[in-house]
Formats: C-alpha cells, sequence, structure tokens
C-alpha cells in the first residue's frame, strides 16, 4: 500500500510517506516527522505507525494537554502585553496567531548515581586578638574577638536515584527551549496509546537514544551537583570535585504537550516563535529588543547625566 | 470491600515493590514493565475508533482524555491514579470490652498525689468505643550518604567534618496514619501489638469502626520516606558518626527493596467525664496492660503545694537571718 521515494529528510525518520486515508481513501502524503495526520478531504485524525527505527524507542508515556486552545491564547496575549519597553515596536500589541497543539518526544531519563566528592570545608572558630590603636594622641592595647576559618579536607561518596530529567527527542525543540518550558508535572503521565495524540499534531522522535543520552547524563550530574553543593557539612566549603559513576541509566520516550505560534509583530520581520507548556500555561519566547530605543534609552540618560553634572559644576562656581 | 489485586513483580532497579497500576517505580522512577506490543510491518496510517459508536477518537483538552466527537464517550487511558488506600490486614482485638471497662476503673482509681481523691467515685463513664486505626508498617534496605560535623577529631574550631556510608536495614517499622490519635499515643501503643496475629478482616466487638486512611497513596509514600530519613538521622547519630556532640547531619537515602503494608490496629477509646469537664483515656487492644490518658488534677492540692514550699522558703529565710535582719 505504501510506496517510499527516495529523498531522505532526516538522519531517523525515514522518507516521505504515500498512505491511503483510512476513511476515505485518499491518498495522502505523510511527513517523515509526524505520527499523525488529518485528511483533508474527509477530516479523519489518523496515527501512522512505522516499523521501528533501530535506536529510536516507541513513545513509553504521553503527557496529555490540559491547557486549553483558548487558555493558551491568552496566556500568550497577555505574555506579548507584558514584554519590556524596549523590544521592538508592535511586539505589545501584536495578537496571537494561529496556536498548534503539538505533541514533542522527550526522552526521560533517571539513574542510579553513585558520587564521589572531594571538597575543603571550612570550620570557624573565634580567637581573641590584642591589637594597638591610637586614642587621644595615645598608643593603646586593645583585644577583640575575631572569627578565623579552618580548612579542612573532606572526601566521601553519595548514591542516590536521579529521575525525571528530561531531554528533547526532536531537531524541532531545542533542548533550552524544553528547559524554559520544564517543569512538567510527571504525575499526570500517562502509557502512551494512539488515542491520546488522536487529532493533534505529534512529532516522531527526531533524535536517537545515544545522540541523547549524553546530554541526560550532563543533566543528571548537574544534578547530583547541585544536591552536592547543598550536602556539604561546615560553614562554608569550597572546591567541590565530583566523579560520578551512573548505574542502571533507563530512557524512555515521552510525548510531552506544547502549543507553539508566531507572532507576526511586523512587515518584513520574522515571525516570532512563541511556546506555552500545554500542562502549565508557562510562555517561552525571546522577544527582540529594539536596536534603535536601547540607543535612545542610553543617549537620553548620558543627556540626562551631563546636564546634572553641568547643573552642578554650575551650581558650586 | 477488598479486591483482589494481581501479584506484581518488583521493581527492576531498586526492587521495591509496585502497585499494579504503577507506571514508574515511585522510588526510582524507573519504568514498569510495558504490554507487549505487536511490531508493525510496514507503515499505515490508522482511525482511533469509538468502541461504542465506531467513529473517530480524538483527545480533547476539556475532559483531558480522548473522547469521541461523536457520542461523547470518554476512552480511559493508563495513568498513575493516586487512590485513597484502606487497610489491608487487621489485628484482631483480644481485650473484650469488659477488660477494657475494667482497666480504666483501676486507671481512675489508681492514687496519685494531684488527682482530685473522688475521682473514681464521680467520673461518669461513656461506654468504650473500640476501633482500629490507620498505620502503614514498612521494611527496606536503605544505602546512606551522610555528611556531618561533630566534635571527632576537631582541631583548633569545635567542628571536624566527616563523610560516609553505610547501609541501615528498616524491619516493620511502623508510621501512624491516624488522625484520632495523637503521635505520642501512636508511639506509646505501638510496640504492644502482635503482629503474628494479623488478618485480612476486622474481628473484634460489635460496632467497633475502622479509622479511614486519610492520605493517598503518593502522600502514604511520602510519609514513609520522611520517616526513613528521620530514623537515619536517628541511627546515625547513635554511635555511626564519631563523636558526641553533632550539627548539620546531612543524610541522602536510596532506598532498595521498599515494602509497605497498611495495618488497622484495635485500640479502645474510653471517654468519662469529670465536673463536666471530658477526659480521654486508650486502653490497647491487644494488652490490657497499656492505659493512655489523661486525668484531671485537683487545683486545691496544687495550690496547697506551692503555699507550702513558699512557707518553707520563709521560715528558711527567717531561720538564716536575711530576712530578720
Amino acid at each position: 500500500m505504501s510506496e517510499q521515494s527516495e529523498e531522505k529528510t532526516s538522519a531517523v525518520a525515514g522518507p516521505l510517506l504515500h498512505l491511503g486515508c483510512p476513511s476515505c481513501g485518499a491518498r495522502l502524503v505523510v511527513e517523515p516527522s509526524l505520527r499523525t495526520m488529518r485528511c483533508p478531504y474527509c477530516a479523519a485524525p489518523s496515527v501512522v505507525e512505522r516499523p521501528p527505527v533501530p535506536g529510536v524507542p516507541e513513545p513509553t508515556f504521553a503527557l496529555g494537554f490540559t491547557v486549553t486552545h483558548t487558555a493558551a491564547r491568552e496566556h500568550v496575549a497577555h505574555w506579548l502585553r507584558t514584554r519590556s519597553r524596549f523590544t521592538r515596536s508592535g511586539i505589545r500589541s501584536a495578537e496571537p496567531g494561529e496556536v498548534r497543539g503539538v505533541y514533542v518526544p522527550a526522552y526521560l531519563y533517571s539513574v542510579l548515581a553513585h558520587t564521589r566528592f572531594s571538597a575543603s570545608i571550612g570550620e570557624n572558630y573565634q580567637e581573641t586578638e590584642t591589637y594597638t590603636a591610637t586614642e587621644n594622641g595615645k598608643t593603646v592595647t586593645r583585644t577583640r574577638t575575631v572569627t578565623r576559618t579552618e580548612w579542612r579536607p573532606l572526601a566521601g561518596e553519595l548514591t542516590g536515584y536521579v529521575a525525571d530529567v528530561l531531554v528533547t527527542a526532536s531537531t524541532g525543540l531545542r533542548n533550552e527551549e524544553l528547559e524554559a518550558l520544564e517543569p512538567f508535572d510527571l504525575r499526570g503521565l500517562a502509557r502512551y496509546t494512539p488515542a491520546l495524540i488522536s487529532g493533534w499534531v505529534a512529532e516522531e522522535p527526531s533524535l536517537t537514544r545515544e545522540q541523547c543520552m549524553g546530554q541526560a547524563r550532563k543533566e543528571a550530574v548537574e544534578r547530583v551537583g547541585g544536591r552536592l553543593e547543598q550536602f556539604m557539612p561546615g560553614d562554608s566549603h569550597s572546591g567541590l570535585h565530583h566523579e560520578p559513576r551512573l548505574e542502571w541509566e533507563a530512557l524512555d520516550v515521552c510525548l510531552l504537550p506544547v502549543w507553539v505560534l508566531a507572532v507576526r509583530y511586523a512587515e518584513g520581520a520574522p515571525p516570532l516563535r512563541v511556546l506555552v507548556n500545554g500542562q502549565t500555561g508557562e510562555v517561552v519566547g525571546k522577544a527582540p529588543l529594539s536596536a534603535w530605543k536601547v540607543t535612545l534609552a542610553i543617549l537620553g540618560v548620558l543627556a540626562l547625566a551631563a546636564v546634572g553634572y553641568l547643573l552642578a559644576s554650575g551650581g558650586a562656581r | 470491600m477488598s479486591t483482589a489485586t494481581p501479584e506484581v513483580p518488583p521493581c527492576r532497579r531498586c526492587a521495591s515493590a509496585l502497585e499494579a497500576e504503577d507506571l514508574r517505580c515511585p522510588i526510582c522512577g524507573l519504568m514498569t514493565p510495558p504490554r507487549a506490543r505487536v511490531a508493525v510491518e510496514r507503515e499505515q496510517a490508522k482511525v482511533v475508533r469509538c468502541e461504542n459508536c465506531g467513529a473517530a477518537v480524538e483527545y480533547s483538552v476539556e475532559v483531558k482524555a480522548p473522547r469521541c466527537a461523536w457520542c461523547g464517550s470518554v476512552t480511559r487511558v493508563e495513568t498513575t491514579v493516586d487512590p485513597v488506600e484502606q487497610a489491608q490486614v487487621f489485628l484482631p482485638f483480644t481485650v473484650d470490652l469488659e477488660a477494657a471497662r475494667a482497666a480504666l476503673r483501676g486507671f481512675l482509681g489508681k492514687r496519685s498525689f494531684f488527682r482530685p481523691s473522688g475521682l473514681a467515685r464521680e467520673a461518669a463513664l461513656e461506654p468504650p468505643c473500640p476501633m482500629w486505626w490507620p498505620a502503614w508498617s514498612f521494611r527496606a534496605g536503605v544505602e546512606v550518604s551522610w555528611t556531618a560535623d561533630s566534635d571527632a577529631g576537631s582541631r583548633r574550631s569545635d567542628w571536624a567534618p566527616h563523610a560516609g556510608r553505610t547501609r541501615f536495614d528498616f524491619d516493620d517499622i511502623l508510621v501512624p496514619a491516624s488522625r484520632g490519635l495523637k503521635v505520642k499515643e501512636c508511639e506509646a501503643l505501638a510496640p504492644h501489638y502482635q503482629r503474628g496475629t494479623a488478618e485480612g478482616a476486622p474481628r473484634g466487638p460489635e460496632g467497633a469502626h475502622v479509622e479511614r486512611f486519610d492520605a493517598t497513596r503518593s502522600g502514604a509514600r511520602r510519609t514513609v520516606l520522611e520517616a526513613v530519613e528521620r530514623l537515619s538521622r536517628e541511627r546515625l547519630q547513635q554511635g555511626v558518626i564519631p563523636g558526641r556532640r553533632f550539627r548539620n547531619v546531612h543524610v541522602a537515602v536510596a532506598l532498595s527493596s521498599l515494602y509497605t503494608t497498611r495495618f488497622a490496629l484495635p485500640v479502645y477509646v474510653l471517654a468519662y467525664r469529670y465536673r463536666d469537664k471530658p477526659y480521654r483515656v486508650l486502653v490497647h487492644g491487644q494488652d490490657a496492660s497499656v492505659v493512655l490518658g489523661e486525668a484531671p488534677i485537683s487545683k486545691w492540692r496544687v495550690a496547697a503545694v506551692v503555699a507550702g514550699v513558699l512557707l518553707l522558703v520563709l521560715v528558711a529565710l527567717l531561720a538564716t537571718g536575711v530576712l530578720g535582719a
């Protein structure tokens, strides 16, 4: 039933697919990066099934959308209104356009981390010292209490699970963007079933396990580092080094709900990409600053400073 | 009402017990084994059909579940459920109503200096109320990493840093889940229960009622984890960390093989009134010699003691001549 064309678009996903609509039989072209489609003739939503790709697991979990279409638009409208005055003109008054709900694939990573650490621990102590001071022209000897720090080396090992590390599995959503969208409430996790994404746009993972494993490990190690900062005894510490040994790694594909929209704020300017966490309503986007406005503001401040200086020096004369 | 739950194999990573509905291990976050899926041979598009009417089903953000646009029926999806759980195991009452009443009379008749003398005679007893209070019992192996400051090995400062790793095995630790009883009361009652007498259904005096677990499954796990951390911290300070004085005790626990049982434990709650004020006494449901309770304090006697002490002090001062001078 399916014919495969030769062009390759992604390292992971296969070529363009030509599939028949299961409702009306129309022949449709499916993007290799998409897991769902909607027939333009009969509007039937369908979920594409593909043979497994080596290195890319099937989705295990999905988080359903809880923020509605209108709520997502309102969140973005509010976000646009509250941007800084220095953003390019038109952004604060722009109307959010078409909002699309997309299930973005991410890898959910968990691990048992044994981390060897070493640090210098500072323990404070009080000491009385004598000093000389000049008082009324005479030299007198006084005592005072000073706090000093004694540095002691400490080494040890911290064992703990690191769960709930999310890294993007899609080339469409950069990992920084995913981090800005986090946290997702993983208690709402559901086991993946095609019904959960039916009627919505869902992406296929376009990065392999191996490509994402490094990023996931890095985030897990960073999290252990943060935990270690809290874990150190003493009044202060410095030179904290840690070396993790990761055991029992697990990586599962999880589909995350993200509202995506493009805001057009000026003719000719590329549209501003805004993302909304489909579960919490958190808005992420980078509103570009206007070079003119920033320059004018700096010039204004400089002019004010100059006027102030002139006035002050005029008054002194 | 008890539902037979199928045996679920423990987590492969941390060997903790899993519930049938868990999608991930609540302790270490490992995915539970998925159901076997038939591998797809070739690409095809499929419409998810409604089981009722056969129309296409779409995920609806309004009902937060897949819903049939035609007939409105909602498809259930497997999610992490968080039910309020009920007791699995009941301990039977071995102390009967009469013995409980006798224990209360014994408690009231006990002589104590500050108690009003007519307490046993004047107290109006209310009918005893037998009940089961809820508690979790857990066993777990815990890998504890710790750091702390202690006085051992200290030099100029009073404190020296220490770090280490140790393993504790907790066996049958009881964590109270009762809202009606105070934590102190629960702790006093807990050691006197015979765990071996556990049964699957309540057995005791008529009209005994069961206090419900007032926590969801995730709440229960949180309470148990807090207990593990608290107990680890206590045990570390009893001989594991060198030294005698400690500060900044940091504990990180990695649990393995956590098993939790939900217990219902028998107790008699006996109330009495003395001069129109209510008091409460607890009699252990399995050991009548364990009686906890409050008793009124005679104001006259307290006042008399205070006056006596003051008088003595005055006399002493006079005798030593401090006041006389």
